[in-house]
C-alpha cells in the first residue's frame, strides 16, 4: 500500500508543484524515488511530529497543499492537538497519511499499533477520514483526498494487502462498496483486514452460512444512507475492524444503529477494551487477537446464534 | 519615540482596558506586555501590509503564539484600520469576531488560530518555508512568551527553522519573566535565551527596553543574516502601564475589583463617560 500511496502522490506532484510530501524521518525506499523526481516538493521535519503538523497548516495557509506522512500512531495520539488545532479547526488543505495500520508493525507492539486512531479522529469537525483496504483503492483515496479542499485523514496498512475487487470500481467519498452478497447476515469492515473477512465469509460458506460484506472505505462522512437500507433487510448486522471496538467502525455504525428506528441485532468484533497481545508476524499477531480469518469466522459464528 | 506615540500608547492601553472592561475578561498583563511590540509593527510600519489589501500575496505574515495576548493585536489592527474602533469593544461578546485567543474569523490581519502554546513557531515556519519555496519574499513574524517556551514544540521548529535556513523569520520574544503561577526563574529556571537560541544556529538580538519604542524599531528594522532565522529578546514587563499591575503574578487573568479600579481609572486616564458607554454592551 506504500507504494500505491508513493504512486498516487509521485503523480499529483507531476501535475501540481504545490503538492508536497511531508515526512518526520519515515521515509521509505519509495519516498527516495520522490525525492529523486521531485526534490523540491519533499521535505524532513525530522523526529518532531508536533512540529511537521503545524508547519504543514502553515505552508497551507500559504497555498500548499502538504501530505504530511509517518506513522498513523504517532500522527493521531502525539500530534492529536496540532491536528485538533492547526489543521482542522482552521479548516486547513493538508492531508495527513497514517501508515501502519492496526496492527501492521505486529512484532513492535503496542506504542506503534495504530488501534485507537478513529476513536480519536472521528471527533473531528471538519476531517475526512479514509480507511481504504488495497493497493488500487489507496491510489484512489490519495487521489480523491487531493480532490477535497480541506483536511483529510488517510489510514493505510503495509503488509502487501491484496487487492479485494474483481472489477474497477469507481471510488466515492461517503460511499460504501459491497464486496460480497449474502442473505444470513452482513458484515461491514474497513481497511487491510477486509480480505480476512472474504476469506471467514468464504470459511462460513462451507458450514452453510451466506454472509455478505461491505467494505467502508470512508469512515467520516459515513454511508448512513448504505447503512440503514441494508439494516433492514437483515436480522444480524456485524462490524470487523483491526482496531479498538470503541471509537472506531463499530461505534460509528452502532450510532448510526441506535439513532434509527431499525430494530436490527448488531455486534463489533475488533479489540475489546484491551491492548493487542502477543508479538510475530502480522498474521500471528492478528490470529492472537482472533482477528484472522478463523478467529473473525469463529466470532461470527457466535453472534449468529 | 514622539509624544504622539507616548499619547497614543496611553489610549491604546486605556482601549485594551475598556475592550476587556465591556467584554469582562481578558489577560490583560500580557496584552499590555505586548502593546509597545505591536505599535511598532503596525503603526511604525515594520509589518509590510495595508489595512486596504491585507490578503496582499506579499504580505508580511504576522503569528500571535500567545494567542492570550490578543487585545494587544486587535487593538493596533483598530488603530492601523483593519477593523473599526466600535469593532474592539465587540471583544469576546456574543457574535463578535474578537476572540480571546486570536481566529482569523474574517478579521483582516489576523492569519492564523493560535491559543494553546507551542504551535505559533511551528506555523510561521511554515509560512516562512512556503515563501522560499515559491521564492516570495514576505517576512513571517512570530511573538512568543518566554513561558511558552517551556513547550517542547518550540525547540522542535527551531531546529527546523535552523535546517531549512529561514532568513525569513523572526521570532520576537515577549520576555516578561511571568508565567501563570509565578517567575518563570522559579518555575522552570530558564536563564540565558541567547545562548540556548545561538546554539541552535539562530541569530539573536536583544531589545534591552521592551517598552521603549525606539530601541524596539532600531532592532526589529535589523536584517537577519542571509539565510539565518533570528530571535528577537524583547526584555518586557508584564502588565506594563498600571503600576499594581506591573510585574505581579496574581495578574495574569484577572480583572481589577472596585478598589483596583480606581488606580486602572486613574493611571489610564479613564473617565466615567467612556466606562459608561463600555456598560451599555455588557
Amino acid at each position: 500500500m506504500q507504494r500505491a500511496y508513493m504512486s498516487a502522490l509521485c503523480e499529483l506532484a507531476e501535475k501540481d508543484r504545490n503538492v508536497l510530501s511531508l515526512l518526520a524521518d519515515s521515509g521509505t525506499g519509495y519516498d527516495e524515488l520522490f525525492r529523486r523526481y521531485f526534490p523540491k516538493q519533499m521535505l524532513d521535519f525530522g523526529i518532531a511530529e508536533e512540529n511537521m503538523v503545524a508547519a504543514a497548516a502553515g505552508l497551507a495557509l500559504c497555498g500548499k497543499i502538504p501530505f504530511v506522512y509517518t506513522a498513523g500512531a504517532f500522527l493521531a495520539y502525539r500530534s492529536f492537538e496540532f491536528i485538533r488545532d492547526d489543521v482542522c479547526f482552521q479548516n486547513l488543505n493538508v492531508k495527513i497519511v497514517g501508515m501502519g495500520a492496526g496492527l501492521s508493525w505486529s512484532t513492535l507492539g503496542s506504542t506503534h499499533h495504530t488501534t485507537e486512531d478513529l476513536g480519536a479522529l472521528r471527533s473531528l469537525p471538519n476531517l475526512t477520514i479514509l480507511s481504504p483496504s488495497c493497493p488500487k483503492e489507496v491510489e484512489k483515496a490519495v487521489k480523491a483526498a487531493y480532490d477535497i479542499k480541506g483536511p483529510v485523514y488517510i489510514k493505510i496498512g503495509m503488509n502487501n494487502e491484496p487487492d479485494i475487487y474483481r472489477e474497477e470500481e469507481p471510488f466515492v467519498v461517503g460511499r460504501n462498496r459491497e464486496l460480497r452478497s449474502g442473505k444470513d447476515l452482513c458484515v461491514y469492515t474497513t481497511g487491510s483486514i477486509a480480505s480476512e473477512v472474504l476469506t471467514a465469509a468464504e470459511l462460513l460458506e462451507k458450514k452453510g452460512l451466506d454472509i455478505g460484506v461491505v467494505n467502508v472505505p470512508t469512515i467520516k462522512p459515513l454511508d448512513t444512507a448504505e447503512i440503514l437500507d441494508r439494516a433492514v433487510k437483515y436480522n444480524t448486522i456485524l462490524t470487523v475492524e483491526e482496531h479498538s471496538i470503541t471509537g472506531g467502525l463499530g461505534s460509528a455504525v452502532a450510532e448510526v444503529l441506535a439513532e434509527s428506528d431499525v430494530k436490527v441485532r448488531f455486534r463489533r468484533i475488533g479489540l475489546r477494551n484491551c491492548f493487542a497481545a502477543g508479538y510475530g508476524t502480522h498474521a500471528q499477531v492478528k490470529a492472537a487477537n482472533g482477528l484472522d480469518a478463523a478467529g473473525i469466522a469463529e466470532q461470527i459464528l457466535a453472534a449468529q446464534k | 519615540m514622539t509624544a504622539e506615540d507616548l499619547k497614543n500608547l496611553k489610549v491604546m492601553r486605556k482601549k485594551m482596558f475598556l475592550a476587556a472592561y465591556a467584554g469582562g475578561s481578558a489577560h490583560l498583563a500580557s496584552a499590555f506586555s505586548s502593546a509597545e511590540i505591536f505599535y511598532a509593527l503596525y503603526q511604525k510600519k515594520i509589518l509590510r501590509t495595508e489595512p486596504g489589501n491585507p490578503q496582499a500575496e506579499n504580505r508580511d505574515r504576522l503569528v500571535l503564539s500567545k494567542g492570550h495576548a490578543s487585545l494587544a493585536w486587535y487593538a493596533s489592527l483598530a488603530m492601523a484600520g483593519f477593523i473599526s474602533e466600535e469593532e474592539l469593544y465587540t471583544f469576546i461578546q456574543p457574535g463578535t469576531r474578537l476572540s480571546g485567543e486570536p481566529c482569523p474569523n474574517g478579521v483582516p490581519g489576523i492569519e492564523a488560530a493560535t491559543g494553546s502554546l507551542g504551535h505559533g513557531l511551528s506555523l510561521g515556519l511554515g509560512m516562512a518555508l512556503a515563501a522560499k519555496l515559491d521564492q516570495k519574499d514576505f517576512h513571517t513574524y512570530v511573538i512568543l512568551g518566554d513561558g511558552e517556551c517551556q513547550e517542547g514544540t518550540i525547540w522542535e521548529a527551531v531546529m527546523a527553522a535552523h535546517k531549512y535556513q529561514l532568513g525569513n523569520l523572526t521570532a520576537i520574544l515577549d520576555c516578561n519573566k511571568i508565567q501563570k503561577m509565578g517567575f518563570i526563574e522559579e518555575t522552570m529556571r530558564i536563564s540565558s535565551w541567547r545562548s540556548k537560541w545561538e546554539s541552535f544556529g539562530w541569530q539573536v538580538d536583544e531589545i534591552k527596553d521592551g517598552h521603549d519604542l525606539d530601541e524596539i524599531c532600531e532592532v526589529l528594522r535589523r536584517k537577519n543574516d542571509e539565510n539565518i532565522p533570528r530571535l528577537v529578546v524583547a526584555n518586557t514587563t508584564k502588565g506594563k502601564g498600571v503600576s499594581i499591575m506591573e510585574n505581579n503574578p496574581n495578574w495574569h487573568y484577572k480583572m481589577p475589583n472596585r478598589r483596583e479600579m480606581k488606580t486602572f481609572v486613574s493611571e489610564l486616564e479613564i473617565s466615567e463617560k467612556e466606562l459608561e458607554k463600555c456598560r451599555e454592551h455588557i
